[in-house]
């Protein structure tokens, strides 16, 4: 897509490839921006329900990238978001600058936290397995930092956040497109990362680190640039619900609450995908809200969906609704073409 | 000074006690078990229904302790055989996922079943002095149970027939088929001892106070610290880990600040994987 200026034809045709690969971006985006007119513009209750969906997909985007792409398992979702979250709060609180610079500091944060952790995992060569222990030990000694640091964080009681423009705060329609704007952001990101030579090292590394690296593929580097651009997107995403919401606190960000919902969605819309976090994040919130009076069944239902994924549908439940699709138009349109062989 | 030591002795001989049963499972067939303090909680409802009914207490506890063995061998024999299908990496990251999704199940179960569920056995009696500090009597108890369950697994490993064959599948999982052992008998069989281990730990743990239904997850935090720091599959590391933890527990909770505990502990872990990451005495 970069590389349009060598020659016409060639140019043409990736443009066409490329309108190609953004065409479910484009069809997101138009579902997205419609929903509201015609489902629930009315009902503020509904347009939370549907900002925080969308909130979880940006999440989902961002570890989709880490775990998805370069096979990292970041169990530090919610406290990668809860950096960007709280460093915006507390910078802007502290110096009053504008509220964007915050939030770029915040994303800052979040993005050299998430690098850096890749970048211990990459030198002491740690497994999935390890990377996951470690990720969520840092999780852990977040969360606790949070309660314990009560001057800064003010504990369980949280921090209001403040200072949001008008539309973002009060009028959920409002914070409902700025974060559909987010999501589609960070899918165009995606998918420019999956067309460009990135993506290219994403696939061999993920299907064979050791083949990659023999290709001369700097599985290393890739790794931490992943980690760096997911993390930014969830430290993005997590700075911006704080706004949205006016308030936070270490539940907002738990690993409980969190990181357990992320990676059920996005195991649920297919790891690697570009559109499975958030079709994932949307059936999720729809079986959340069905569920709103029962939570502990809830916690059940979420753990079988997690051992019923990973048990029988290991690319995800929407990838396997399609292809079963495919096979089974394929097979409507293969019968004719079988029946007289058959006779 | 004294006493906070002697504290943090109990404490450690608990997390030792708590980190073996993860550590066993995870050494011996690279699975760890999420769902751990979920089965531990799990043992602690069952013994407090059984006690509610009028059972006995030491009936109780071992109808728990069955409970939880039961419920692992089931484990065993159902998700883990689809575990255990996979190699290497794959096998872990598989195992962690759907002792995960159990570990939802049972907790999110419990929780909506008995939501003031709980349990604490309470031992009744005046403080015995030890060095010229006074301990309670239920955490004298406790940690003597924690030496004796450590001394008979040494004893198991190191001395029986099926312990050697044990040790062999944890070396080498082919070369110990080709000398006719059955690995796969033996996962079960750990699996087991290592629920019946859940089903102690619910029992001591609520010696030194209630343990309440939502336990589950920090008792998986600490249980995986012990395993991390202890070394994969070392029953002697894992107590030994749970020592050092423990006491460090207490003396940072006492000299410098709770919050900063947690962090400490949770900070030794993570040292653990990044400079020796087999643990203290890991192979």
């Amino acid at each position: 897509m970069e590389r349009t200026e060598s020659g016409p034809r060639r140019g043409a045709r990736l443009a066409g490839s490329a309108g190609r690969a953004l065409l479910p971006i484009v069809a997101a985006a138009a579902i997205l921006a419609v929903l509201p007119s015609i489902w629930f513009e009315d009902s503020p209750y509904t347009t939370s329900l549907a900002v925080r969906a969308l909130v979880f997909g940006a999440y989902g985007i961002g570890f989709n990238l880490i775990f998805g792409c370069t096979n990292q398992l970041f169990l530090c979702v919610g406290a990668l978001a809860g950096i960007g979250g709280y460093s915006t709060a507390i910078f802007v609180d502290r110096t009053s600058l504008p509220i964007w610079v915050g939030i770029a500091v915040g994303t800052a944060s979040a993005a050299i936290v998430g690098g850096l952790l890749s970048w211990i995992a990459v030198r002491r060569s740690l497994g999935i397995i390890f990377t996951g222990i470690v990720t969520l030990v840092f999780s852990l000694a977040f969360a606790n930092l949070l309660l314990g640091r009560r001057d800064l964080t003010g504990s369980e009681t949280g921090l209001l956040v403040t200072g949001a423009p008008a539309g973002l705060a009060d009028d959920q329609v409002g914070a409902y497109y700025l974060f559909a704007g987010v999501v589609v952001g960070f899918l165009v990101i995606f998918r420019v990362l999956q067309l460009s030579h990135v993506g290219w090292a994403f696939r061999g590394l993920r299907d064979d680190e050791v083949a990659a690296e023999l290709a001369g593929v700097d599985v290393a580097r890739y790794r931490i640039y992943a980690a760096t651009v997911g993390s930014a997107m969830i430290g993005l995403a997590g700075a911006l619900y704080a706004y949205s919401s006016g308030f936070i606190n270490p539940a907002t960000y738990a690993f409980d609450f969190v990181d357990v919902r992320v990676l059920v969605l996005v195991a649920f819309g297919g790891l690697g995908t570009l559109l499975g976090p958030v079709i994932g994040a949307g059936v999720l919130a729809f079986v959340d809200e069905q569920l709103s009076a029962r939570l502990e069944l809830r916690e059940v239902l979420y753990g079988v969906f997690v051992i019923a994924i990973f048990l029988f549908l290991r690319r995800g439940v929407v990838a396997t609704v399609v292809d079963l699709f495919n096979r089974v138009v394929a097979y409507l349109r293969a019968r004719p073409a079988l029946r007289p062989s058959r006779e | 000074m004294r006493a906070v030591i002697l504290d943090g002795i109990v404490l450690g001989l608990a997390y030792g006690l708590l980190g073996v049963g993860m550590t066993l499972v995870y050494g011996l067939g690279g699975v760890i078990n999420l769902a751990y303090g979920q089965m531990v909680v799990l043992g602690a409802i069952v013994i407090s229904l059984l006690m509610d009914d009028g059972v006995p207490t030491v009936v109780a506890a071992l109808g728990g302790v069955l409970a939880t063995a039961g419920v692992a061998v089931l484990l065993d024999l159902t998700l883990m055989r689809a575990v255990y299908r996979q190699r290497g990496e794959e096998r872990t990251l598989l195992g962690l996922l759907l002792t995960l999704g159990v570990a939802f199940v049972i907790g999110g179960l419990l929780v909506s079943r008995y939501p003031a569920g709980g349990l604490y056995i309470s031992i009744s009696g005046e403080p015995i002095s030890i060095l010229g500090v006074p301990m309670a009597r239920g955490s004298i108890w406790a940690s003597v149970m924690a030496l004796a369950v450590a001394a008979a697994l040494l004893l198991f490993f190191g001395a029986t027939t099926f312990g050697r064959g044990v040790r062999s599948v944890i070396q080498d999982e082919i070369g110990a088929r080709l000398v006719g052992i059955n690995p796969s008998f033996v996962r079960t069989v750990i699996f087991a001892l290592s629920g019946a281990l859940a089903g102690i730990v619910a029992i001591t743990s609520s010696m030194n106070g209630p343990l309440t239904v939502n336990a589950g997850f920090e008792l998986t935090t600490f249980a995986l610290i012990v395993t991390v720091v202890g070394g994969l599959g070392s029953v002697a590391g894992a107590f030994l880990a749970g020592l050092l933890l423990g006491v460090v527990n207490t003396l940072s909770a006492n000299y410098i600040g709770q919050y900063i505990t947690s962090v400490i502990l949770l900070g030794a872990a993570a040292l653990t994987i990044l400079i020796r990451p087999r643990g203290l005495l890991g192979r």
